[in-house]
């Protein structure tokens, strides 16, 4: 035989069975293409690591990486092997013809070689154009620098090549065994063999109930705040796997329950509904599996980005309660005194109105490591002379009394390790400057004297009593340029007394989380954007090769007196169900995310539990709107296919 | 009683560019009789096919018209025909054409499924029937469980459970083996003798000497007819047999 015989015919194959290899193809490049920009994001530890938060960034991306890593081997395994089901008739005539099963495994070989080759080098070249391309669109419509340089990433592209040449030699691996192993009798049955009824795995269903369920429990009780981002990985993974082993074997078992409801079954619009769902579901599962953990990806994504970049001013506030303030550290009591003097010398030499002084003393104790999550509790001690003035209260406390903002139960506090005790008289909502407030670990203390309580628990846990930390300053009201003359004259104010007090600005403090919010809010939009354009490929991928498996199915139908009305319906019913699933799986997950979301945002100065809610559920409706448009125009190819045969019959 | 009367049927193929025309019939007219067992016989490309499609409602003739009790066929509005198919025909192809997602059971239910019929009542109309066709126990296979044979048997029931005016069969044997063949042809015998209405199309000298009227396609015309009247199956073949053999050398001659 010629040299270049197999290449040839390999060539020959793959253009005569371009409608199944196409959308193959296209959802092989597409998937390349996002794990590649993914992985030229994570690996772009300089451009990342200089950037304030940049490391959890970084941590986010990898974790992100594995995620697409595994769903590119689940999804190009299992689209693979459906290919090779549809083309074992062919194989068969050929091993018949007089290929032996060694040609036909060089044959295959060349196939997947240029499948492989066309694929990796499109993603790869697509991938580097998409990413600056969306760079570029991006940088255009927010305006804050960006940490991220989007070079090409060498290796970026090493690790891409490496995945899916495994990949692809996986596929080709089992491709052989499968053909090697059948008789070439077998092999002309291939596709008929494929229609067998997919069996209930009640084991699979069990797993998969077992680990969703555990996933969303530790994603709603975990409490220790620096297990966070180890538990929520965790929960995504079961999640993950839950998902996966739901959509397969759960699914199954499902429908075929309502197909032993008899009088639920034998109805028209039922009957052809839950029949077609029951295949369908066997070769889509881990398809719609597929969408649905990308969506929920895309809605965490964006959601969060986006509720961290609009409570930029809420954070702002409740992290530096003055427009203008100093911070000294120190039990001296003197301290606030002399803060207020100079700020008033320096309001009458600017002459400037101050719209409110705010004056806040206080001290933490705290009990466990926050970053290691074990048992931390933590209490924050203030006057209620401030907390009455902050929070335009007018309450009055006992001798022995207090009380606590943030959730507590009982009416008593003790301080462990002290003789520290009081009667709670009353519990309040979160202080207004709560910036690191955790549910059910963190409270603020309003007490009557504050220095008798320092150096009372001070001198029995010196060890977890922190600083006293005076803070007095100036809500002004008028803008940045009064800011910067109040903090100029208070300079000087300050020095005239010797104070070495630290003087910092609400507007400075904002433009710095700006940039830091900014740039996650770009990145959430960015991988978003990718995620969903991965959603897009693969809904459109399920459609097109739905379309030419359930035409033949419909013509019989036809053919035994079902209109081409109900035909219609049938299939909208049908679609509409499988490829909603998904998202409403999302939207569930996204809900029991919700909590262990809410309290990784804490860490990142946020407590606004309301506005995350908001920005959710309008992720959710903004997402949802852009998958109906994309399941609409991509229903529309497999109408056209079910179609076209359908009214030709 | 004339059931199915059809007309100086035409029909014109036209290639997709309005190119070459291929006239699949040319003039086509014959009736057929309440509970009559007729037989169409004809070579591969005779227009067969294409005129039972066309009794079928599957297709349109270019002129002429098929009556059904007679109330035009080609007359009945898109939106009502698949009821009507429905309601007053069954089918049996060559290819069984069964969905390999339904059990045997669901197959047979599926047309009165589609008409929107009691659960109590179908399995009421499957239980004799199924019980004549011989598929009893294999109600819950599923067809690529089962033999050829089952098959089409599964498939005659689902075109009886209807209880239809007429029965078309599209070369009902054309898939089978002798075994089967004969198995099929005894029932079709049975089911008409009990008064139902068979039109079946086929090459298969077997088959059609089963008919009790037997007619003749060539060129897209009814050629010839060959009746029954007392002739036992052998006879009524080996006048089939000649039929052909004087059919096909005149055609050389010619």
């Amino acid at each position: 035989m010629k040299i270049n015989f197999f290449p040839q015919l390999a060539l020959l194959n793959l253009r005569k069975n371009s409608r199944v290899y196409t959308p193959y193809i296209l959802a092989s490049i597409g998937t390349i293409m996002m794990f590649y920009i993914l992985g030229s994001m994570a690996f772009d530890e300089e451009g990342l690591s200089r950037t304030y938060g940049g490391i959890q960034m970084l941590a986010i991306l990898r974790l992100g990486l594995i995620v697409v890593g595994l769903f590119s081997i689940i999804f190009l395994l299992y689209t693979n092997s459906f290919l090779i089901k549809r083309r074992k008739k062919e194989l068969g005539l050929y091993n018949i013809l007089g290929l032996g099963k060694r040609h036909l495994a060089k044959m295959m070989f060349f196939e997947t070689l240029y499948v492989a080759l066309i694929s990796i080098i499109a993603g790869l070249l697509l991938g580097m154009l998409l990413s600056k391309l969306m760079f570029a669109l991006l940088l255009r419509i927010v305006s804050f620098p960006v940490p991220l340089g989007f070079s090409v990433s060498s290796i970026g592209i090493i690790v891409t090549v490496l995945l899916f040449g495994a990949i692809y030699f996986l596929a080709l691996l089992s491709n052989l065994v499968q053909v090697g192993k059948a008789r070439p009798i077998e092999l002309m049955r291939g596709s008929q063999y494929g229609e067998r009824e997919p069996k209930t795995k009640w084991l699979l269903a069990l797993i998969g109930v077992g680990t969703l369920g555990y996933g969303y429990y530790i994603a709603q009780t975990v409490e220790a705040p620096g297990q966070l981002i180890g538990m929520f990985f965790y929960a995504v993974i079961l999640v993950i796997i839950g998902t996966y082993c739901l959509f397969t074997a759960g699914s199954i078992a499902v429908l075929k329950a309502m197909r032993r409801n008899k009088r639920f079954y034998y109805r028209t619009k039922n009957f052809t509904s839950v029949s077609g769902m029951l295949y369908r579901m066997k070769k889509n599962a881990v398809g719609l599996a597929n969408i649905c953990i990308l969506s929920t990806m895309v809605l965490v994504m964006i959601s969060t980005t986006v509720s961290l970049y609009i409570g930029i001013d809420d954070t702002v506030n409740s992290i530096h309660p003055a427009e203008v303030q100093m911070t000294m550290y120190g039990e001296d009591p003197s301290f606030m005194e002399k803060m207020n003097s100079a700020l008033d010398t320096a309001l009458t030499r600017t002459g400037l109105k101050e719209q409110r002084r705010v004056n806040y003393r206080h001290f933490g104790v705290s009990f466990g490591s926050f970053a290691k999550g074990n048992g931390y509790r933590s209490y924050t001690f203030l006057p209620l002379s401030h907390y009455n003035a902050i929070e335009g209260e007018n309450l009055t406390l006992d001798e022995g009394e207090v009380i606590i903002c943030g959730s507590f139960a009982g009416d008593s506090l003790a301080i462990e390790g002290t003789d520290f005790s009081a009667k709670v008289k009353e519990v309040r909502p979160d202080f207004s400057f709560a910036d690191r407030y955790i549910e059910g670990a963190t409270w603020h203390v309003v007490v009557k004297d504050l220095d008798e309580v320092y150096s009372e628990l001070s001198a029995q846990i010196p060890d977890n009593v922190g600083d006293m930390t005076c803070i007095a300053g100036s809500e002004l009201g008028q803008g940045a340029e009064a800011e910067q003359m109040l903090a100029e004259e208070l300079r000087a104010a300050l020095k005239e007394i010797g104070l070495a007090a630290n003087i910092s600005l609400r507007s400075e403090e904002r433009s710095q989380l700006v940039s830091l919010y900014g740039g996650l809010l770009f990145l959430g939009i960015f991988l978003g954007a990718l995620f969903s354009m991965a959603t897009a490929m693969i809904i459109y991928y399920k459609q097109v090769t739905e379309g030419f498996e359930d035409k033949e199915r419909f013509e019989i139908m036809q053919k035994v007196g079902m209109s081409l009305g109900e035909v219609k319906k049938t299939i909208r019913r049908q679609i509409l169900i499988v490829f909603f699933l998904p998202l409403a799986a999302a939207v569930v997950h996204i809900a029991f995310a919700f909590k262990i979301i809410t309290r990784m945002l804490n860490r990142l100065l946020i407590s606004n539990v309301r506005l995350f809610a908001l920005c959710t559920a309008a992720t959710v409706l903004g997402f949802a709107l852009v998958y109906t448009v994309v399941f609409a125009l991509t229903a529309r190819s497999y109408y056209k296919i079910v179609r076209t045969q359908a009214e030709a019959a | 009683m004339t059931l199915l009367e059809v007309r100086n049927l035409k029909k014109v193929y036209t290639t997709r560019f309005g190119g070459a025309k291929v006239q699949a019939l040319a003039n086509v007219s014959f009736s057929v009789e309440e509970g009559e067992y007729v037989a169409i016989m004809g070579e591969s490309g005779s227009g067969k096919t294409t005129l039972l499609n066309i009794i079928a409602s599957l297709d349109k003739p270019t002129s002429g018209e098929v009556l059904l009790r007679g109330v035009n066929i080609h007359g009945i509005k898109e939106s009502q025909l698949a009821e009507f198919r429905r309601d007053n025909l069954g089918f049996v192809f060559q290819d069984f054409n069964l969905l390999d997602t339904f059990s045997v059971r669901d197959n047979i239910f599926l047309p009165l499924v589609l008409a929107g019929r009691p659960y109590r009542e179908m399995e009421a109309r499957l239980k004799p029937l199924a019980e004549k066709l011989e598929i009893s126990d294999i109600l819950n296979k599923f067809p690529y469980e089962i033999s050829g044979g089952q098959k089409q048997r599964t498939a005659v029931a689902r075109a009886l459970i209807t209880k239809p005016q007429i029965v078309l069969a599209d070369e009902p044997t054309g898939a089978l083996d002798s075994k089967s063949t004969d198995q099929l042809l005894r029932m079709f015998s049975e089911i008409n003798r009990e008064g139902q209405t068979i039109l079946m199309v086929t090459h298969s000298l077997k088959a059609a000497s089963h008919a009790g009227r037997v007619l003749f396609i060539k060129d897209g015309e009814v050629y010839h007819q060959i009746y029954r009247g007392a002739m036992s199956n052998e006879a009524m073949y080996q006048k089939i047999s000649d039929t052909l053999t004087a059919l096909t050398t005149r055609g050389y001659q010619a």
